[in-house]
């Protein structure tokens, strides 16, 4: 009886890491063949053998920062570093006040509201691409990066949601508690729901990270000049012959997604001391 | 309504001189009841509002109704008019005028209010008590203002004009510097008439249906899965294994697109293979590949969005109730039970909102089929091609075929029924309808 | 209450549109009476003092570095008036109509005919006073003509040649058969015959790929629709009525544009099923350059592009830099298309030949109705346009020029090209905005027509010449009906 158990658990143990195995090739695979064929001495993806290019050098990445008459990446780079940081900045303040707010607080409006953003969202969104532009050429925000950061965070509190859906889930015994010790309810929000909350900051600040990282639509809508692209933009003005300079841009352009994520990756998982708080 | 009428004529009855001004001259009841602040607010609204009235206002919403009467010529020196943006700064004046008229009545209401507190003698609140409300009862007023009105602008205001531009005849031949007119429902009568029109609907409606169901619940259950894998006790390393899916996260949705265009191609590797090794090419997204080429957005649709379902699951799932898993422990319950009993009904109640979301960024998932297979027209398709989804078809027809108000109607009718839908299964959903139940 | 509120809306709505449907017509009527010069009123000939024009060119243009040498050039010579050139910097492909009304466009744009004579419709460019411009009896009527329209019954010209795009056959010297001058020469013109007939490309790509089976003759992706049409225009296909004009008619099915059809679906039997995608052309740089292939067609702009490749192979092979670049200069030969079996059919040996087709295009600069400088701009692009420049230009970049002056300096293939413009071999591009409905349904029908070749032979969808006929007809169907369904 005892070893039948045992021997389940190794069993599942090691199907575990087979399907980790299994998972992790198949999200890694095309990321290498990215990487590599970025390497690739020949610059073209035709010439490879198969998946990978036949030999590797570092040019291409030399090129990617060092030619930049035609493209700036460096240039591209920073301006997508502005935009992103920006709106990920204002996007997740105003996601998390409205989820909170929608979570927490019992007002007339409430429901209407909710199902409002729920219809709205339904939209389909390029067909009010017009609309955009014509908005930010009369606000004379057309070649402005902040008129892009403006319009990714006033879209993302749309998206509040996800995270009402957590704060749904903490108790609300903890607010009245407080509540009864005397604190207001931007006290309440601050010292208590806020730390509560850092796993989902944390997400919610990583996707309204990355959506203006690689968004192309918008910034090619309203930046005209291309010492004003965003990588994403950039990379699509390409001429098609540069595959590896392509690809080594897109390498270069998921880095600091990985490095944000390495940096947070703790306070997501273990925000929340497992059960502490409940009891 | 007879309710409110009562009120305005009990108004009319008893209100004082100085409230009565306020409907004249904002902010003028609460000077007299001794509110200087929120007087001076007022005041200088409305003094704003002339201004902009006077400006551009007036001229704005007039434009709305006309769309531009003079026709523009370069070639002449004429400027004219640019009827799209007298639309939607008519659009923009009109919401300006709503909120206005918000406020307006707040004024009146107000100043009424204070005139029943001085005249029943309850002490007036000092504009310090009532910004202190703002950080306390009212804390949703001032969190939510600037949130909405950001939506207000950039998400409802080019929706309203889509939609209004439904009932012009924007596109085609009649773009700036032509003028454009209203036509009321000619756009829409013109799509009921036309046997073209319907059996493309009905067969796009169909499959992108069934690709919305079926890619949510793919990702949903892939994302939750590879969450509760690694969030296994047995798994060591577990940032390690994250980091993989994290990869393929951090890299741009078009770029991903592209490339997997690029390999499922003929020239692309996985034929030069198939080749290499003896077999005959296939055409895994072309023409013919009906089928293969919806498996194959399915799939890489599922590889994109995983990753951040894994990453929000994993977020919920830290904040479980762990005690009750042990209760459930104790009480004999198997991990499967544990599972069904209780990781089930906490994830779905916590991501009912996400499935949802999932589900409208599915049913409108421009990018999938737009990247992987665009370009065609299919036979028994009115510009379209098979594995497009209604938003790939009204690209189609807006923009590549310059019917924006054509566009406009279809996409208003796709929304409206879309629309209905979510918002039933959304109403009827446990994390709408009980929100405490995992309080 | 609300209702009569809403009803009072609705007439005041109604009433307002009314007003603005009778001025509308009023103001057009109007304008209709004013202009009757060539030429915008605006060239009053007074040059602007110290402004800064910005001009659009195409990448290419750019990255070989002879846009910087043009607006150096002209800065120099310009310096004294403060006029000063800069790159404007955008998007080459932008949208002026879209963005120049609010002032974020370029002053002067390069980009081919059809674009410029879009831009045109909506008066987003100014008319060009062309007839006193140094260029204008160097440059070819039919050059001149895509960029007339006429308005009101007076002809404007929007636009100033400056070189022509048509499609050109690549191929390579050194893979041709190391005897040919004997057996593949049977004109003994000097001329290999497999780039002079479309039969004999035929024959000898079939010969190529049996001798080794990685290696392919002529190849093209079929699905480009810029290419594949000519074939359809050989056998006597047009785009639309009325010279380009009339786009109730369309005449992809017309004469008899199935031979054409048949000719491509026959040349595509002896590629491989990458002519399906688009993989064909984006790879036939680095496959003709590494000789897996043996000649494509692309547009004479891309000539660097090739030759680049090529070196880059040579270098591969262990040649010197200077070795490699003499030796692909000499070994890449660009010239005009085969000529096409009158028969339609590539296999039945019949010698009775018809001249090649192929749809082309004129690029030229034109004036943004936009800008603040219009006789800056013109003198900007008369400098850009004089014999010095369009010769640089012809040499940096080689492209086909439209002036004939320096087409004949030049010689080689620009010459050819201009000879097909005026032969009437290049059909060009409409002008009329309908021509961007056309190219969807045109692709899918090459995809199926290319796809046709390598489907299972119970399963094929074009046999015979009857079928390919059908199939032509429909795809023009299909783009009548994009065009008129939803008018």
């Amino acid at each position: 009886m005892m070893k039948s158990k045992k021997f389940t658990k190794h069993l599942d143990t090691g199907m575990t890491y087979v399907i980790l195995l299994l998972v992790a090739f198949v999200f890694f695979f095309p990321c290498l063949w990215l990487i590599l064929a970025s390497l690739s001495k020949s610059g073209s993806i035709y010439s490879f053998d198969g998946f990978f290019p036949k030999s590797f050098s570092m040019d291409t990445f030399k090129k990617l920062f060092t030619d930049t008459t035609m493209y700036n990446y460096p240039r591209w780079f920073r301006n997508t570093l502005f935009v992103a940081t920006g709106s990920c900045l204002l996007g997740t303040f105003l996601t998390i006040l409205t989820a909170y707010t929608m979570s927490r607080f019992e007002f007339r409006m409430r429901k209407p509201m909710m199902k409002a953003t729920m219809v709205l969202g339904m939209f389909p969104s390029f067909m009010g691409m017009t609309a955009v532009y014509l908005l930010m050429t009369q606000f004379g925000l057309i070649n402005q990066l902040w008129g892009l950061v403006l319009i990714y965070a006033a879209g993302a509190p749309m998206g509040y949601l996800t995270q009402k859906g957590f704060f749904d889930t903490i108790p609300k015994a903890i607010d009245e508690a407080a509540k009864i010790d005397g604190a207001t309810n931007f006290q309440i929000f601050t010292k208590i729901n806020l730390p509560l909350a850092k796993p989902m900051i944390v997400y919610t600040a990583l996707t309204s990270f990355t959506w203006p990282w690689s968004d192309f639509i918008l910034p090619k809508l309203l930046l005209k000049e291309k010492d004003l692209y965003t990588v994403a933009v950039g990379l699509m003005s390409l001429d098609e012959t540069e595959f590896a300079r392509f690809a080594a841009g897109s390498v270069f352009i998921a880095l600091p997604i990985v490095i944000l994520y390495f940096c947070l990756v703790k306070n997501m998982v273990n925000g929340i001391a497992a059960g502490a708080v409940k009891g | 309504m007879k309710n409110t009428m009562e009120k305005i004529k009990d108004f009319f009855r008893n209100a004082t001189a100085p409230v009565k001004l306020s409907m004249l001259l904002m902010g003028a009841g609460h000077f007299r009841y001794g509110c200087f602040g929120k007087g001076l607010i007022y005041l200088g609204i409305e003094i704003a509002m002339i201004l902009y009235l006077i400006r551009r206002g007036f001229n704005d919403i007039l434009g709305f109704f006309t769309l531009g009467t003079v026709h523009a010529d370069a070639w002449a020196g004429v400027e004219g008019d640019n009827s799209v943006v007298m639309l939607i700064m008519g659009i923009f004046a009109w919401i300006v005028v709503a909120s206005f008229l918000y406020l307006y009545v707040q004024n009146i209401k107000g100043a009424y209010y204070m005139q029943y507190c001085s005249e029943h003698g309850i002490p007036k609140k000092t504009i310090k008590q009532e910004l202190a409300d703002l950080l306390d009862r009212k804390f949703y007023v001032l969190v939510l203002s600037l949130p909405v009105i950001g939506v207000c602008i950039f998400n409802v205001l080019p929706i309203i004009f889509m939609i209004l531009i439904a009932f012009t005849n924007y596109g085609g031949s009649v773009v700036p510097p032509e003028l454009v007119d209203w036509v009321g429902f000619d756009n829409f009568k013109k799509l009921m008439v036309l046997s073209k029109f319907g059996p493309t609907f009905v067969k796009i409606l169909g499959w992108n249906l069934l690709w919305a169901v079926l890619s949510t619940t793919l990702n949903y259950f892939a994302g939750l899965g590879l969450a509760l894998l690694l969030n296994k006790e047995c798994v060591r390393g577990k940032a390690f294994w994250r980091a993989f899916p994290i990869l393929a996260y951090a890299i741009p949705g078009f770029i991903t697109l592209l490339a997997f265009k690029f390999m499922f191609s003929y020239g692309g590797p996985i034929n030069q293979m198939i080749v290499g090794n003896g077999g005959v090419a296939i055409g895994f997204l072309d023409l013919d590949a009906k089928w293969s080429a919806r498996l194959i957005g399915l799939l890489v649709n599922c590889w994109i969005s995983v990753p951040s379902i894994m990453l929000l699951a994993t977020g919920h799932l830290s904040n479980r109730d762990m005690s009750l898993y042990e209760a459930a422990k104790i009480d004999g319950a198997g991990p499967m039970a544990q599972f069904w009993k209780l990781t089930m009904p906490f994830m779905l109640f916590a991501t009912m909102p996400v499935l949802l979301g999932q589900f409208i960024g599915n049913f409108n998932n421009f990018g999938i089929f737009y990247f992987l297979r665009g370009g065609l027209y299919m036979d028994g398709y009115f510009l379209a091609s098979d594995t497009d989804l209604l938003i790939n078809w009204l690209y189609n027809l807006s923009i590549d075929n310059n019917y924006y108000c054509i566009g406009a109607a279809i996409s208003l009718i796709i929304f409206l029924i879309t629309s209905v839908i979510s918002l039933i299964v959304y109403v009827k959903s446990p994390s709408y309808r009980e929100e405490d139940t995992f309080q | 209450m609300r209702k009569k509120l809403v009803a009072m809306m609705l007439l005041a709505c109604t009433v307002f549109t009314a007003t603005a449907c009778g001025n509308a017509s009023d103001s057009a009527s109007a304008s209709e009476s004013h202009s009757s010069t060539t030429g915008s009123a605006l060239f009053t000939g007074e040059l602007e003092k110290n402004v800064t024009i910005q001009v659009l060119e195409n990448d290419t243009a750019i990255s070989e570095g002879y846009f910087q040498e043009l607006i150096d050039a002209f800065n120099e010579a310009y310096k004294d008036q403060g006029i000063q050139a800069v790159d404007a910097n955008m998007d080459q492909y932008l949208d002026l109509a879209n963005d120049g009304p609010y002032g974020y466009g370029p002053d002067v744009l390069y980009q081919a005919n059809d674009v410029i004579m879009q831009y045109a419709e909506g008066k987003h460019i100014l008319p060009l006073p062309a007839e006193d411009l140094d260029c204008y009896d160097q440059i070819p009527e039919s050059a001149w003509e895509a960029y007339q329209t006429e308005v009101d019954g007076t002809t404007y010209t929007c636009g100033v040649p400056v070189n022509v795009q048509a499609p050109m056959l690549y191929y390579r010297k050194d893979l041709l058969p190391e005897d040919w001058e004997t057996t593949w020469d049977e004109d003994s013109n000097g001329v290999p015959d497999m780039v002079e007939s479309w039969s004999k490309m035929y024959e000898y790509s079939a010969l190529r790929h049996t001798e080794d089976s990685s290696k392919y003759g002529y190849m093209k992706s079929l699905n480009d629709m810029y290419f594949s049409s000519g074939f359809l225009f050989s056998y006597g296909a047009y785009i639309f009525g009325e010279n380009n004009t009339d786009p109730s008619d369309i005449g992809f099915a017309a004469g008899e544009a199935e031979k054409g059809a048949q000719v491509l679906s026959q040349l595509a039997s002896v590629m491989n099923e990458d002519c399906i995608d688009d993989t064909i052309t984006t790879n036939a740089y680095s496959k003709l350059g590494d000789g897996t292939y043996f000649a494509t067609i692309s547009t004479p702009d891309v000539y660097t592009t090739f030759l680049e490749e090529l070196e880059k192979s040579y270098e591969e092979q262990g040649m010197t830099e200077d070795e490699a670049e003499t030796l692909a200069e000499e070994n890449l030969v660009m010239t005009s298309l085969p000529a096409l079996p009158a028969s339609g059919d590539l296999t039945d040996g019949t010698t009775e030949t018809v001249d090649s087709m192929s749809m082309g295009g004129v690029n030229g600069y034109a004036i943004s109705s936009y800008t603040e400088a219009p006789n800056a701009c013109l003198e900007f692009v008369k400098f850009a346009t004089s014999y010095d420049m369009i010769k640089t230009r012809a040499e940096m970049l080689g492209i086909a020029p439209a002036r004939e002056d320096v087409a004949e300096e030049v010689g080689g293939t620009s010459k050819q090209i201009y000879e097909n413009l005026d032969k009437g071999n290049i059909i060009l591009m409409p002008s009329i905005t309908e021509v961007s409905q056309i190219w969807t349904p045109g692709q899918t029908f090459f995809i199926d027509l290319a796809k046709d070749a390598y489907r299972p032979e119970a399963e094929k969808k074009y046999t015979d010449l009857a079928s390919l006929k059908e199939g032509l007809t429909d795809m023009s169907n299909q783009i009548h009906e994009a065009i008129t369904t939803l008018q």
